[in-house]
């Protein structure tokens, strides 16, 4: 249908109406117990230690964490992006070519915010922040990295344990077979019969 | 598979350019009908066990393209306005897309295979002429295409089962459908309160162990992925291996046609191309073939000027990368209280086809076919797929993900599109591509009868979702085409050497050994799927162009 096929459509920019209640809980019986790295990641951060980065500085990584917290935080049983790996993802992503263009403007918005102290800021103030400055280059930028690092295959480094599946609901196998869902259901069945 | 290879001085019968829906079955005819074949194929051969499941790499990256030659496209709307660069290497881009490579695009086809109808080879006659258009009728009927349409069937199979509407069929289905989708039953039980009729896709996979190759795995990765169990009816795993078998036919990967080269008598002599190092080759030929695409062919014409041809080759008409048609398309969609799990199995189970024929009362042209499908990969619809009314970032966003994906389908229209001439492919006068190509102009603006026949399919499937029973319905923007992957029109046949590119044979009027078969040739554009009859002209061509050989009439 293309462009039609190729097109998922619906405007690429983010828009403000996320909700922005304060306050959540922190998934930390599910860090500790399926990615055991990434609550050391959590907390090296949170205790001003340095996780390992290859393309962004410590400082950039401090606010990327922050960023992608808000950008898709953990939600009851469902992993946010920091705990499955998309910083990790975001600073690999940045040294290959797809990505590297992005680098300037991921950079100097990292900056930006971190020149505003963002990665010490409470909850509430750093949706503040990012609702100021949601409709960037920069915030598209860094939202289209850190998504891509939530569901993009575990390889890449983000998606660990599969967790961006689980987020989006699927169980992820190489193939399937019908029945596919609820609704086609009764028809294999009856194929069956 | 080894096979033979011609040296640059052994003469061959036929080199053609493209090895894709209409290449592959081209070089299979004719190199079994006894001829030595060369194809000129500007990507990699790539086989099924390198296509892989990566969604970042394939769908928004765009690797099975192979784009390794940075591809350069310009876009405007009118002739009037200077056209604009655009990256090409972006989820965001809507240009021309195709695939280089062994099997061309039908490597990552959804693999819809709807025949075109009687009425699509003589709507003009039927509706008359349509202003801002080059409506024409076709100089062929359905019946001519008939027995091509079963070639297509049995010798890259299809799979499917009549509908209500479907066109007279000289036999069956070689295959059944494949299974319904959760979205198939809900399209027919929408279409069954609305007394409209759902049928089987007919689709170009295998539902069955087919012809040495194994029924679909129902992996999910069909539109944009190449299939690694060989499942899908690419050219790249029906015709190429046979025509390989047959001891005639090369194909050269990595070989970039850049100019048909003709003789003082304006017949063409063969093909110059460069391969991956930028090395000139010349492959000499008795005849050529062009099927390299809707853009890439209408490109090689208008590249090869001469003294004899000095608006490009074949152009006397003035015709070449003109009436460049797309298919539109708009679609609903709509989540469900129980998942549907799209994701699993081939894109499209159940279609709806009351809707095919233009109809005068609507007070524009237009018609369609409509089906059920997401088409896309959780990272893809996290990052678009989401209705305007949830989060797209922050608290709840995950979760809305979470409630959606497995439970969200589109309700899909895919639509006319009307020859314009205004609309085409063309060199750029100011940029250039790797090889020092002039760059792919793409001129388009949607007629205005095409946008109004988006908006009345997108009423239409917001209807049908409503009676499917969507817990939450949304619209989804209805866009002006800037691009597509069907690239339709731009050597367009007819019996009037002064409004077409090639005769009913797809011989050129004006070369009479160059032959031009690919989306190119379609007078009109069909309802949406066009590579059943992009295919079914190329097994008739060839048996055409075998003929004229043998009679020593090229």
């Amino acid at each position: 249908m293309p462009p039609f096929p190729w097109t998922v459509s619906h405007a690429s920019l983010p828009r403000r109406d996320f909700l922005a209640d304060a306050g959540r809980a922190l998934a930390a019986g599910w860090l500790a117990t399926e990615l055991p790295w990434l609550a050391t990641l959590a907390g090296c951060a949170r205790t001003g230690a340095e996780p390992a980065l290859t393309v962004l500085s410590a400082a950039e990584g401090r606010t990327l964490w922050a960023v992608a917290d808000r950008i898709l935080p953990a939600d009851g049983e469902l992993p946010g992006a920091v705990e499955v790996g998309a910083v990790d993802f975001v600073d690999r992503a940045l040294g290959t070519p797809y990505f590297a263009p992005s680098l300037p403007v991921v950079r100097a918005g990292l900056a930006a915010l971190e020149a505003r102290g963002f990665a010490t800021l409470d909850e509430a103030r750093q949706i503040a922040e990012l609702r100021r400055i949601d409709r960037t280059p920069f915030f598209a930028a860094v939202r289209a990295l850190v998504v891509s690092g939530v569901f993009a295959d575990p390889s890449y480094g983000g998606n660990r344990g599969g967790g961006g599946w689980r987020i989006a609901g699927m169980t992820h196998a190489p193939s399937y077979h019908a029945p596919f869902g609820w609704y086609d259901a009764p028809n294999a069945t009856e194929r069956a019969a | 598979m080894s096979q033979r290879t011609y040296a640059e001085r052994d003469a061959v019968d036929f080199v053609i350019v493209g090895s894709g829906a209409a290449g592959g079955v081209l070089a299979k005819e004719l190199s079994t009908a006894g001829f030595d074949v060369v194809v000129l194929e500007q990507g990699p051969w790539q086989t099924p066990a390198q296509f892989a499941h990566d969604e970042l790499a394939v769908e928004r990256q765009g690797v099975t393209l192979n784009t390794a030659v940075e591809p350069v496209q310009t876009f405007r709307t009118s002739a009037e306005d200077r056209a604009e660069v655009r990256p090409t290497n972006t989820p965001d881009f809507r240009g021309l897309l195709y695939r280089r490579g062994v099997g061309g695009s039908s490597v990552h086809f959804t693999a819809n295979y709807w025949r075109f109808r009687p009425i699509d080879f003589n709507e003009r006659s039927v509706y008359g002429a349509i202003a801002g258009s080059g409506f024409a009728d076709w100089p062929l009927t359905y019946e001519e295409l008939e027995p091509y349409y079963t070639k297509v069937d049995r010798e890259i199979g299809v799979s499917g089962a009549p509908g209500p509407f479907d066109p007279p069929r000289s036999h069956p289905y070689p295959m059944p459908p494949l299974p319904v989708k959760s979205s198939g039953v809900l399209l027919e039980r929408a279409a069954a309160a609305l007394g409209l009729h759902a049928q089987p896709a007919p689709m170009a996979i295998a539902s069955r162990p087919y012809d040495g190759r194994p029924a679909c795995m129902a992996c999910g990765r069909c539109m944009y992925y190449g299939c690694e169990f060989g499942a899908k009816s690419s050219t790249l795993v029906t015709t190429i291996p046979r025509a390989q078998a047959t001891g005639r036919c090369e194909v050269r990967t990595d070989a970039t046609a850049t100019r048909v080269e003709t003789d003082a008598r304006g017949r063409a002599t063969g093909v110059l191309y460069r391969d991956r190092d930028g090395r000139e080759g010349h492959r000499a030929a008795r005849a050529v073939i062009l099927a390299a695409n809707g853009a890439e062919t209408a490109r090689l014409l208008l590249l090869s000027t001469s003294p004899r041809f000095p608006y490009g080759l074949a152009n006397s008409s003035g015709k070449v990368g003109r009436y460049l048609m797309f298919n539109g398309g708009s679609a609903t969609g709509g989540r469900f209280e129980h998942p549907l799990n799209e994701y699993k199995g081939h894109v499209v189970s159940r279609i709806i086809h009351d809707f095919y024929d233009a109809d005068p009362k609507r007070g524009f042209y237009g018609g369609g076919g409509i089906d059920a499908r997401l088409n896309s990969g959780p990272l893809g619809f996290a990052l678009t797929g989401l209705p305007d009314d949830a989060p797209s970032w922050g608290r709840g966003y995950g979760r809305a993900v979470h409630d959606y994906y497995a439970h969200t389908v589109r309700f899909a229209g895919h639509t006319t599109s009307l020859p314009v001439e205004t609309n085409s492919v063309s060199l750029d006068p100011e940029h250039v591509d790797a090889w020092g190509r002039p760059a792919l102009r793409l001129t388009y603006l949607d007629h205005p009868d095409d946008m109004k026949t988006k908006q009345w399919f997108q009423d239409r499937t917001h209807e049908l979702m409503e009676a499917a029973g969507a817990a939450h319905v949304w619209r989804e923007p209805v866009r002006a085409a800037t691009g597509g992957v069907h690239l339709l029109g731009t050597a367009r046949m007819g019996n009037d050497p002064r409004e077409s590119v090639v005769d009913r044979f797809h011989r050129a009027h004006d070369v009479p050994n160059l032959f031009v078969c690919d989306g190119s040739s379609l007078v009109t554009s069909g309802r949406g799927q066009p590579t059943m009859t992009i295919q079914a002209l190329a097994f008739r061509a060839a048996e055409h162009i075998a003929r004229f050989a043998r009679a020593h009439e090229i």
